[in-house]
């Protein structure tokens, strides 16, 4: 299991990837597609959309269940991966690589971690 | 674990019973789970991120004055009648405990002498057969594991109803996977809902080694619950996904040939594209044109090509033609 330094991360497992003052790009955990188990489907959102931390903006299907991933910002969708769409298992094989969205405007954020705290809390 | 509740309703509208199934998981108190036990009437129920066009025959389902029914949990479609049980059990998540949950069902059918056991994919089997798929759902912290108990049904209606091949439709979204599949009255032939009913509760006790507390509806919020209902019940919810699909059939008519290539989009034809070597020049963009902005929905396809302005027996063929393309 990865926990790459440059990223910051939520207790919802989301991972966030500041690109400057004001957008990131937004995707899910290897700790988090680990416990899903193999992704069959993404429910993406639309560009343009405004997401608000700690609320669901898109969920997932697994062989296991549905679930919700939750925005660790406030902010607009700027972009979507809709690669993902044809290619959901892309988030279990490169789960830092296959981001979801990209967010502009951010404006507020969850609570986030950085590796270590992250590292510590799915090993609690 | 400090308390279980069981609430069994005897209402078989699926867009009402799935309403109920939220509010309860929005309600679960911590260190609680409940057991809701229902019945569905003749219901088709697809996945969360399903194309109900691509996963049942709604014509024929409507026509019988059937249900088609999406519920929140992930996975593949299936029907449901009178002869079957479904049950969810509802917990806050640190209080989910999947093993724990499905040894209830298999401790109800031991308890009748009926072998069970757990398969790889979600599935209850009994001697290789499935009689019970399970699925999964989470939310805001809450998680339910709801299934299906086949005791007695319609196995001629199932068939009716789902579509056995994607071959009508390319569709994104979660296809459905066929089982070989047991009633429990096959197993158990004086086997009836009631006490498949009783057998589960009393499973659900002596798993959790607790008496059960029944709930009544009373004490829930009616107002909430009958929004939900009517939002379960809608277009837009059961049909208007954005879920892109093509849809492209073809036959061969007295008058020529023609092809039908269908690009729908929350549930509507955003473009038909039809190629034919018809003598009417103005057949294609006419019929392009007439289907435009449609619901995908038989009744409405065939009302726009009988409305649209093109040779009456042309016009028959391709109501024909849609009404064989098991929609």
């Amino acid at each position: 299991m990865t926990f790459p330094a440059e990223l910051k991360y939520t207790k919802d497992h989301e991972w966030l990837k500041m690109l400057d003052d004001t957008t990131a790009l937004v995707g899910i955990t290897d700790f988090a597609q680990s416990e899903l188990g193999d992704l069959v489907f993404i429910n993406l959102p639309q560009e343009g959309d405004e997401v608000t931390k700690e609320e669901s903006f898109c969920d997932v299907e697994s062989v296991k269940a549905v679930s919700d991933v939750m925005s660790p910002v406030d902010g607009v969708i700027a972009e979507v991966n809709t690669e993902l769409e044809d290619e959901p298992q892309k988030l279990n094989e490169d789960p830092y690589g296959a981001w979801i969205v990209k967010v502009e405007k951010i404006s507020g954020y969850a609570e986030l971690m950085d590796a270590a705290a992250y590292e510590a809390f799915v090993q609690k | 674990m400090k308390q279980i509740q069981i609430y069994r309703t005897a209402e078989t509208n699926p867009h009402r019973n799935l309403a109920v199934e939220q509010y309860l998981l929005e309600n679960v108190q911590q260190e609680t789970c409940i057991l809701y036990l229902w019945q569905n009437r003749r219901t088709v129920v697809i996945g969360r991120n399903q194309n109900a066009l691509r996963e049942c025959r709604t014509t024929q389902l409507e026509a019988d004055g059937g249900f088609l029914a999406r519920r929140l949990s992930g996975g593949g479609a299936v029907f449901h009648d009178l002869g079957n049980l479904n049950f969810t059990f509802l917990v806050n998540k640190e209080d989910y405990d999947l093993q724990r949950q499905l040894s209830v069902i298999v401790e109800a059918c031991r308890a009748m002498g009926i072998p069970a056991e757990c398969s790889g994919r979600n599935d209850v089997l009994s001697e290789g057969r499935k009689f019970s798929g399970n699925a999964f759902y989470e939310h805001r912290g809450k998680s339910y594991h709801h299934g299906t108990l086949l005791v007695d049904v319609d196995m001629e209606n199932m068939s009716r109803y789902l579509c056995p091949s994607a071959a009508k439709l390319q569709a994104k979204g979660v296809q459905s996977v066929r089982s070989r599949v047991v009633n429990l009255k096959e197993l158990k032939p004086d086997l009836t809902i009631a006490e498949m009913a009783r057998r589960m509760e009393e499973a659900f006790c002596k798993v959790y080694g607790l008496e059960a507390e029944h709930l009544d509806e009373s004490g829930f919020d009616l107002g909430y619950i009958d929004a939900l209902a009517e939002r379960n019940g809608s277009w837009e919810w059961l049909h208007g996904q954005n879920l892109p699909c093509t849809m492209a059939f073809g036959e061969r008519f007295a008058w020529g040939e023609i092809d039908l290539q269908i690009l729908a989009a929350e549930g509507l034809v955003r473009q038909a594209a039809v190629y034919t070597d018809a003598m009417d020049w103005q057949l294609a963009p006419e019929l392009e044109k007439a289907l435009a902005g449609s619901r995908m929905q038989l009744g409405e396809l065939q009302g726009r090509i009988r409305a649209a302005a093109l040779d009456g027996q042309v016009k028959e063929d391709l109501c024909g033609l849609l009404a064989r393309q098991d929609m």
